[in-house]
């Protein structure tokens, strides 16, 4: 019986949690049409719906009902499993992902994730780099030669920051002394207890990883439109093809913009002012700010080339966070 | 049944499937698909032994950082080049599978009857955290392996610096 009730509710929570996400991730193409036809001072989409609000969804029924190519000489098995590798990791990482401390609604205790791991922060990493094989296969599968490219390009941006990433992490894990991302959040007290006061030089480094992880245009070499028609997914189409940006641009940001608010930005919490749902309202609205700043800076930079991403990776992110862990570690020597 | 034992169940026979896969694959690419399969079924049994921290660590390092090195090769090599097989390179290897057939033989039985012996019982696993109970243990117990394996990591990441290091090609002038 126990196991029975465990499986549903863990069930129900993460059909949820995939729902939602799925419903953010098409309003956030939304917000980054808008955003992006502002920058470039046009309206953006403008006629369905009222000033475009209804797009996502014409969009989500065009891509879903469209003639869905695939071409000859394509590893079939590899060339469909490849989308789905890109995509069910980065929705993953919503498993470790928390939104608020458990709240009591009509006698009943609801916490508003899905699982509070002792290693959350370990498992978000891992979730987050096992979609590099998606591009790679991808890239593979293909069997054409911008693809290739894209996915080797990306693969090489991806193993560069995901170890400056992982070391940047490690100052507020060193702070908190936990992986844990509710026990990290717990360790913030107040607006100047947010880590991002003691981190600055970890955040700095997490910014630029997090912009080459979900391969945001500073770092955007994998699909370079001049170079490589659009790389890796250069051979896909219909929702194949769409399941691809939904990952790396829309979902990938917003759930590592979510662990970012959490390591430095003291996650849900916030002065009271909206009621019994402020901790949700407060982690929204910063987590929304963070990916704001990513359109903005996708938007106006433009790409680096790929040696000097690697060079930047290597020989700056990488000492960089390796030196906060040393300058942090020294501090907490001292104050003991 | 417990959850856990369905887990246990499951996730050894995901391994299992995706081992034999590894090696009766004729395309090189799917066996090292299902040599990644298998690195994360067993990140699910440390899972569920409650190694969290293991079983995070296995996937994020075996799972993806060595694994994605020998997709980046295998994705270069040329596809015919993959599936050419060479019957003295199966003989060649019998015997030392046969070595290390012995070897794993002799831990699975040895193991069957070990008991836990270390500082550590479950008891003590549940308060401390699991990152706390391996740190205390590489930093104590196996701190000279430990600073050993860096060691040899150090001198490994030397030899593949000089290895990949480009030569300075002089031109006829002279100069660099």
């Amino acid at each position: 019986m126990e196991i029975i009730s465990t499986v549903v509710v863990l069930v129900v929570k993460s059909l949820i949690f995939i729902l939602g996400m799925f419903l953010a991730a098409a309003y956030l193409t939304l917000i980054e049409r808008k955003f992006a036809g502002h920058v470039q001072q046009r309206p953006g989409p403008l006629h369905v719906g009222f000033h475009g609000l209804l797009q996502p969804i014409a969009d989500a029924l065009k891509v879903l009902t469209k003639e869905d190519l695939v071409p000859n000489n394509v590893d079939k098995v590899l060339f469909y499993l490849a989308s789905l590798m890109a995509f069910v990791p980065a929705i993953m990482i919503l498993a470790v992902i928390p939104f608020g401390d458990p709240i009591k609604i009509f006698g009943f205790e609801i916490k508003p994730y899905i699982t509070d791991i002792n290693v959350g922060l370990i498992l978000a990493l891992a979730f987050g780099s096992i979609s590099i094989y998606g591009v790679i296969f991808a890239g593979w599968a293909s069997n054409s030669k911008y693809p290739m490219i894209g996915g080797l390009r990306k693969a090489a941006v991806l193993i560069g920051y995901e170890v400056a990433l992982g070391f940047a992490m490690v100052g507020p894990i060193m702070m908190a002394g936990s992986f844990s991302l509710r026990e990290i959040v717990q360790a913030q007290e107040g607006f100047f207890g947010a880590f991002i006061w003691y981190q600055p030089l970890a955040f700095i480094v997490i910014l630029f990883a997090i912009l080459a992880e979900t391969g945001r245009t500073p770092f955007d070499v994998q699909e370079a439109e001049a170079e490589l028609v659009s790389g890796y997914n250069t051979e896909y189409s219909g929702m194949k093809f769409g399941l691809f940006p939904l990952a790396e641009w829309y979902i990938g940001t917003f759930v590592l913009s979510a662990i970012a608010v959490i390591l430095f930005f003291g996650g849900w919490k916030g002065p009271h002012i909206f009621g019994a749902f402020s901790p949700f309202i407060w982690f929204f609205l910063k987590v929304f700010m963070m990916f704001m700043f990513f359109l903005w800076v996708h938007w106006t930079l433009p790409r680096y080339r790929v040696d000097q991403i690697t060079e930047i990776a290597w020989k700056v992110m990488l000492p960089l966070s390796l030196l906060n862990i040393f300058i942090t570690a020294i501090i907490i020597m001292v104050k003991g | 049944m417990e959850l856990s034992v369905v887990a246990f169940w499951i996730l050894s026979t995901i391994a299992v499937v995706s081992a034999i896969g590894v090696v009766f694959f004729k395309n090189i690419v799917y066996s090292v698909l299902s040599l990644i399969s298998a690195l994360i079924a067993i990140s699910g049994l440390f899972f569920n032994l409650g190694a969290e921290l293991v079983g995070a660590l296995q996937i994020l390092i075996y799972a993806v950082a060595i694994v994605v090195f020998y997709v980046l090769v295998i994705s270069t090599v040329p596809q015919y080049k993959g599936e050419a097989v060479d019957p003295k390179y199966a003989l060649l290897s019998a015997p030392f599978g046969f070595i290390l057939f012995l070897e794993l033989a002799y831990v699975s039985v040895y193991g069957l009857w070990a008991s836990n012996t270390g500082i550590f019982s479950p008891d003590i696993f549940q308060q401390i955290s699991n990152a706390k109970a391996v740190a205390t243990l590489l930093f104590t117990k196996y701190l000279f392996p430990f600073e050993v394996a860096s060691l040899i990591l150090l001198v490994a990441m030397i030899g593949a610096i000089l290895l990949g290091k480009k030569d300075i090609v002089e031109d006829e002038e002279g100069g660099a």
